[in-house]
């Protein structure tokens, strides 16, 4: 499907979204909002950018550029580089920040920007709203003809990346594995492939040239993707397991030896059991929607589920009330997982590290490690949304409801043993989210009444 | 310090300003996308001077032509003369040059081309103005962005080969001048010292040729402004010493004595060159020199008079087929064989070929030419004053021929006088010149008295 730029634009504290082109994400916006975050920054470090491969990176990429240095920064361009790269060269030229250009699990005419401050993690919601401020001022800080920054490229910045990398997991035990992974004419293919000539990894890449118009398929890390594209060639392949990067390899989804797509909610609870017991933090930080396999995988560690509302500004602000030694891991079911070794940075590549360690020290096939686990069934589903009615259905809801224990953190989530319900309002679209899970077969009554009730309120 | 609003112009001339909180990268960016969806899309060259805020403009302007669906040439610091050949040859669909040409370094502008490398004629200038205002761009999709290529190299020798086939380069190399060349830091910096060293084989001295350093004299290339080069010619016994503007369309000439030439003998020079090889009329601005009639005359050729700007002398050496012309006060030679822009290069490889045919030093050449005296001078301008100026010159001279094309010009026996007010500053600038120093000393002082009375 290809997406209509009219009315695809999003600004909001998780920065510049949209469809490139007429009525969607134009020049104009890159620009203002580039010079918004030159003027945010504090003063006198470079900023880091680089960008995924999609056509119109190119576009952003000089529009950014010329922003920051309009604004009296030093530029450093890393070209086409996954997210994770570019955060890891943030805090390694410890620069003032970054700009991720790349639409990440988007179709290929999406593009956006995300952006990272001092510490390379996303933006606080409170420094967000004051990007945002700035952007709608439009008064930009820009400093006079002679004090302007300068450019400069920087083609390297994945060795350093790496060596990260390579001090964390041990490189030579992963070897072994035969990997196949679907980069979905992404960046991961960049970091994979030297990790082939390098490390000697067996990565089997599929979909690996980088493009910059049509994608392969849409880079989105979930069961169904997983299951169209990538489970059916595990077995003809002879693959130890299979990963699915979206475009900026933040994200990933798997696949098991033998053919199963695996739901994309198992990414954390799977690293949580293989983290909990290796580092020193006890607390998961999740959201309120993420499958309750994660508690029950950090109860047998001694650990706790700690849940905010739904999307990565509430995960970024939850991370920042606790010490970094207090986290074990924080992520959410799509698939993107923030570890403390690497400063709490959405990093694929180094989830898919983990996932592959674990898979050495427990020496059984993928398909087993994931059949150890009780199983959870999860039902998801919407309905469109009459937003003057909402606090009624919640009102109803709870009263109805009022034998389970309740969280109103983001809309409302109901709480049995062994299952569990959250309604809340989209953040990207007109519509009531619902969603209950249980321990065993899919709870269908609960899910049908809720979509009655809920229904009822439309 | 100018007035606030002319820190930053956007008008029928394109867009220009100081860098900085006036001229921005959102202005220069939506500059660019309504010049990218005015020639539709296709190739465009982007190329600059060596103004510090060129980096910035340049990756500004880049964004806004792919963000029209154009694909960008970046070629890097490179003289405008030599960008507007290189979008010709190369057939791009149009050429975008950042610079601010002879203005000081806290200012820059977008210099915009067509897909012959001509600067847009004024129909098309209003035509791109009212576009840019109505901000309805060409909002190029995903699919429809296309890439930047950079091409640092061949630009300059496409340029040379073209000026070479105008002069006899083997007897200028023969002679093997001693030239002094000061390039202010600008764009010739990169090319210039390889033309003259290596194409026309001269003994070079060179001053302000590191492109990364500032401007180290006023932009312009005037007398006031060369002292340094004027003195290195006689120190370093140099034949000829060049002095170009930041963005190498402009040349001034000084003499082995160390004497500045005044640019509309240049332009005489050059002038006579030209008519010496090819056949063809001549056309300068009105404030341009009667020594160019004089020149054209001895050649039996028609002189065309027009209003100040490069823009409208161009468009009437079109309109009469011209075989040179140009703008004496501003040292601006035009020269259609090798393009129709304003082209240092030509104008230093014609002066050269005449030295090397003549065997004569450039102060005789020069002295050879009709002696007339002028005055440029400029003062406050306030406005609704030039029009009562203009009738009280009327009525002090009522028997003058008059040409009221830009401004008024009055045609006088014992010489001329123009008034106008300047296109690109608050100025009101008078203009006169006449057989002696006396009388355009009395001319100019009557100019004055009537304006102050």
């Amino acid at each position: 499907m290809i997406a209509e730029a009219a009315r695809s634009l999003r600004i909001s504290q998780v920065g510049l979204r949209g469809v490139v082109g007429a009525g969607g994400l134009t020049a104009a916006h890159v620009m203002d909002f580039a010079s918004a975050f030159g003027t945010f920054l504090e003063p006198g470090r470079c900023v880091i950018v680089g960008r995924d491969p999609r056509a119109s990176g190119v576009m952003l990429r000089e529009g950014v550029v010329a922003a920051l240095l309009a604004c009296g920064r030093d530029v450093v361009d890393l070209g086409i580089a996954p997210s994770p790269v570019i955060q890891h060269t943030i805090r390694r030229m410890d620069a003032a920040g970054g700009i991720s250009i790349g639409a990440s699990h988007n179709a290929a005419e999406w593009n956006a920007l995300k952006f990272f401050g001092r510490n390379a993690i996303y933006l606080s919601t409170a420094e967000a709203n004051e990007l945002l401020d700035i952007y709608h001022l439009k008064k930009f800080s820009f400093v006079e003809w002679n004090r302007l920054g300068s450019l400069m490229i920087d083609q390297d910045s994945l060795d350093p990346y790496l060596d990260q990398l390579a001090a964390v997991f041990d490189f030579d035990a992963l070897h072994k594995f035969r990997v196949v992974v679907d980069c979905c004419s992404g960046t991961s293919s960049v970091i994979l492939r030297r990790l082939n000539e390098c490390f000697g990894f067996n990565f089997i890449l599929i979909n690996e040239k980088m493009r910059g118009v049509a994608f392969a398929h849409e880079p989105a890390t979930n069961k169904d993707m997983v299951s169209l594209q990538l489970a059916p060639l595990m077995q003809p392949l002879g693959a130890d397991v299979g990963f699915l990067f979206d475009a900026d390899s933040d994200r990933v989804a798997f696949a098991t030896e033998d053919g199963g797509a695996i739901s994309e909610e198992m990414v954390l609870p799977l690293l949580a059991d293989y983290l909990l017991p290796r580092v020193a933090g006890k607390l998961v930080i999740t959201n309120v929607s993420t499958t309750a396999l994660v508690d029950e995988v950090a109860a047998r560690h001694g650990g706790e589920v700690v849940r905010a509302a739904v999307g990565r500004q509430a995960a970024i602000d939850a991370l920042s009330t606790y010490r970094p030694e207090q986290i074990a891991l924080a992520g959410e079911g799509t698939g993107a997982i923030m570890m403390p070794q690497f400063r709490f940075v959405y990093d694929g590549i180094a989830s898919m590290l983990a996932l592959l360690s674990m898979m050495r020290e427990q020496g059984r096939k993928l398909s087993e490690i994931v059949g150890w686990y009780p199983r959870y069934s999860i039902l998801k589903g919407q309905v469109p949304l009459v937003t003057h009615r909402i606090p009624a259905l919640l009102a109803s809801l709870r009263e109805h409801y009022a034998d389970g224990r309740p969280s109103v953190v983001d809309g409302l989530r109901i709480d049995w043993p062994g299952r569990w319900f959250h309604v809340r309002v989209s953040q990207t679209e007109p519509v009531v989210r619902i969603i209950c899970e249980q321990r065993g077969d899919p709870p269908r009554d609960l899910y049908e009444t809720l979509i009655e009730r809920v229904r009822s309120f439309a | 310090m100018p007035r606030r609003e002319h820190l930053l112009k956007i008008g029928v001339s394109g867009i220009r300003g100081v860098v900085g909180e006036f001229l921005t990268p959102a202005l220069a960016a939506s500059f660019a996308q309504a010049f990218g969806t005015y020639v539709g899309g296709g190739r465009v060259v982007l190329g600059r001077d060596t103004r510090p805020s060129g980096e910035m403009l340049t990756h500004a302007v880049a964004c806004g032509l792919l963000a029209a669906g154009c694909e960008v040439v970046e070629t890097g610091i490179l003289p405008t003369p030599t960008i507007q050949i290189y979008v010709d040859a190369t057939h791009a669909q149009g050429g975008i040059a950042v610079t601010a040409s002879h203005n000081p370094p806290e200012y820059n502008a977008l210099k915009l081309f067509n897909s012959q490398g001509l600067f847009f004629n004024n129909y098309e200038r209003a035509e791109l103005l009212d576009l840019y205002h109505q901000s309805n761009f060409r909002q190029a999709s995903n699919e429809e962005i296309s890439r930047v290529i950079t091409d640092h190299g061949s630009a300059p020798r496409l340029h040379f080969e073209k000026v070479l086939q105008h002069v006899d380069a083997e007897r200028i190399r023969n002679r093997k001048f001693r030239v002094a060349l000061d390039a202010v830091n600008g764009a010739g910096a990169v090319t210039t010292p390889g033309f003259l060293r290596d194409v026309l084989g001269c003994d070079l001295v060179a001053i302000s040729v590191d492109p990364t350093k500032i401007f180290p004299r006023e932009a312009e290339p005037k007398a006031e402004t060369l002292g340094e080069i004027a003195a290195l010619v006689p120190e370093s016994h140099r034949e000829i010493g060049f002095a170009q503007d930041p963005d190498g369309d402009r040349l001034a000439v000084i003499d082995e004595h160390g004497t500045v030439l005044d640019n509309d003998d240049v332009l005489a020079l050059a002038v006579d060159a030209a008519l010496r090889r090819l056949p063809g009329d001549v056309v300068v601005n009105l404030t341009t020199s009667s020594v160019i009639d004089d020149v054209a005359a001895a050649h039996g050729r028609r002189v065309y008079r027009t209003p100040v700007g490069e823009a409208n002398v161009v468009e009437t050496m079109q309109a009469v087929n011209a075989v040179i012309g140009g703008e004496g006060s501003n040292g601006g030679i035009i020269f259609p064989s090798v393009h129709l822009c304003r082209d240092s290069y030509t104008g230093m490889a014609f002066l050269l070929d005449r030295m090397a045919e003549t065997g004569e030093t450039i102060s005789a050449l020069a002295a050879r030419l009709p002696k007339y005296y002028r005055y440029y001078g400029k003062v406050a301008f306030e406005h609704g004053r030039l029009g009562p100026l203009m009738q009280s010159l009327e009525a002090r001279f009522p028997s003058a021929q008059k040409d009221r094309a830009d401004g008024l010009k009055l045609f006088l026996p014992e010489g001329w006088i123009h008034v106008r007010s300047s296109n690109t500053e608050p100025l009101l600038r008078v203009a006169a010149e006449a057989k002696s120093r006396e009388t355009v000393d009395a001319l100019y002082t009557e100019v004055l008295r009537l304006f102050n009375g």
